[in-house]
């Protein structure tokens, strides 16, 4: 039971964001409900979408609408959504500032959680040129209805820039555009290269070992090594860094992306607007109120929506257990699952932790079937549903249990400002 | 002509390449990446990356486990 009031900011209601409020929401329900608890959920978005679907949209035609729910259907009635972003995250003085109404709410914890977002300033042209499957589920849409108007030409796909969320989703584009045209009777007419700033097909050599030998068997082009520079978007070419060109009929290139634009500048971020955090109770630089999960983070694994859940229940462990006075402390264990499509109903998966490196695994309709079972289960998931299920799923990888105990929390001096 | 030092001691294969063709987009002919890792691949990648993209590969040590790896960087078209 927490003793005296207590504010706990969440800046940004995505995968992260949500999976950490809820379960506050759900595990410390009586303290909310006396007033001893806020947790206050901030995000601009109207809603939140489902962005591994984006795929089947941009190269299934699915329904734009079906990846999509309002955010405030999303969040626990014990939570209260403010419906803005943030301009501004004072860690040392212990408040945040909304955008659009400049309000001032104060905290004594912070969990930022404000994803990552593509950055096409860093390649010019790109934005002009470029059909993104990997943004928003209504340019996905957009791209699908291209895609049926294609009858032959160059198509390329890949990797534009680093880093971007959800490293297997471009070699997945690959994959979904092979069965698409030759679903369509086309395939002997459209050519589909797959560029990539890695030496590889896939960065990680396991993972590579396994789907090279089949993007080439299904006669799709790769170049490795590809640092793209400029989109020429008259000419429909593109330039790298090294001077080769590659010329293009349709660009589905996935965009490098950063972390939100309100840190960058600031002192616990780095010049990307990546946060700095710790690899495994996620606290920010030196602070022990703040605590940043899933896509901005600066941590050295890959930006994908279940890094982003295991994290917010590690940092929502770590703080019921220090409001209840338990004195356990639970550690991330940098375990990613990423799934790969492969087309034809089969799937793979890019899984490690932070001590176990990348495993081998085939594609197969059991996977594809995982895969699908997620998009299933992922709006529950986001209210704390089936947590069950994964802590079955993810065994000793759910979390690690440190042992260090850390002191009682400090009285808050800040309210509401 | 900048001298970046990248540190990706610590991180696993893709993480000291990645880091690498990172600072690779913010540098220009002339600068030197140090890359610091801890993970063996990067020997192999960061000779077979530095041969792609025509940068030269200065030095590759290795010491208590801490490979550092020079490149200067050339290949940029300019
Ligand atoms: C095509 C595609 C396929 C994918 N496939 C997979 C997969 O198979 N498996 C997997 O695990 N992951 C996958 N992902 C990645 C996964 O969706 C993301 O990594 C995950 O959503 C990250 O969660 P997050 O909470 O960090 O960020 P997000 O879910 O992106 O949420 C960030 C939130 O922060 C808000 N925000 C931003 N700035 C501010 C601000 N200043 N103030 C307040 N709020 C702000 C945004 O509005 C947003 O709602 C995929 C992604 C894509 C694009």
């Amino acid at each position: 039971m927490v003793n005296e009031m207590k504010s706990i900011a969440v800046v940004g209601g995505g995968a992260g964001g949500l999976i950490f409020a809820n379960t506050m929401a759900k595990e410390m329900s009586d303290d909310i409900r006396s007033g001893r608890l806020k947790i206050r959920i901030f995000d601009g978005s109207v809603h939140h979408e489902f962005q591994p679907g984006y795929l089947s949209v941009a190269f299934k035609g699915k329904n734009p609408a079906t990846m999509r729910k309002y955010l405030s259907e999303l969040v626990l009635p014990d939570v209260e959504l403010i419906p803005e972003n943030c301009s501004r995250v004072d860690i040392d003085n212990k408040y945040v500032v909304t955008e659009k109404t400049g309000k001032k709410f104060g905290f004594d914890e912070v969990i930022i959680a404000t994803g990552s977002r593509p950055d096409y300033s860093q390649i010019p042209g790109l934005s002009q040129a470029n059909h993104d499957f990997h943004t928003s589920a209504s340019a996905s849409a957009e791209l699908f209805k291209r895609l049926e108007k294609i009858r032959w030409g160059r198509i390329v796909t890949g990797i534009a820039g680093l880093p971007y969320k959800c490293p297997p989703s471009p070699n997945e584009s690959a994959f979904l555009l092979e069965e698409y045209f030759v679903r369509k009777k086309l395939r002997k007419d459209v050519k589909i290269t797959f560029i990539t700033p890695f030496l590889r097909s896939y960065s990680n050599e396991t993972v590579n070992s396994v789907i090279e030998p089949m993007l080439k068997e299904r006669n799709i082009e790769i170049i490795t090594g590809f640092n793209l520079e400029s989109v020429d978007p008259e000419k429909e070419l593109l330039t790298s860094m090294e001077g080769e060109s590659v010329p293009y009929d349709t660009l589905l290139l996935v965009p490098p992306h950063s972390g939100a634009p309100i840190f960058k500048g600031v002192e616990y971020a780095d010049e990307d607007g990546w946060i700095k955090t710790d690899k495994y109770d996620l606290h920010v630089a030196d602070y022990e109120n703040a605590f940043a999960i899933g896509d901005a983070t600066d941590l050295p694994i890959s930006k994908a929506g279940v890094e982003a859940h295991l994290e917010a229940v590690v940092v929502a462990k770590n703080m019921i257990s220090q409001m209840q006075g338990t004195g356990e402390r639970y550690e991330f264990t940098g375990r990613l699952q990423c799934s790969m499509e492969t087309g034809y109903h089969q799937a793979t998966f890019v899984i490690g932790t932070y001590d176990r490196p990348i495993e081998r695994i085939q594609p197969s309709l059991y996977n594809y079937f995982q895969k699908k079972l997620m998009e299933r289960i992922y709006w529950a998931s986001l209210k704390g549903g089936y947590e069950w299920l994964f802590k079955w799923h993810f065994g000793e990888d759910y979390y690690r249990k440190s042992g260090k105990e850390k002191p009682p929390m400090q009285t808050p001096k800040v309210q509401n400002v | 002509m900048t001298k970046t030092v990248v540190d990706s001691r610590g991180t696993a294969c893709p993480g000291p390449i990645t880091d690498l063709i990172r600072a690779y987009r913010k540098s220009a002919n002339g600068d030197i990446i140090e890359l610091l890792a801890t993970d063996p691949g990067v020997r192999a990648d960061s000779k077979a990356w530095c041969e792609r993209t025509n940068n030269e590969l200065i030095s590759l040590e290795e010491k208590n486990g801490v490979f550092t790896v020079e490149i200067r960087i050339s290949g940029k078209k300019g």
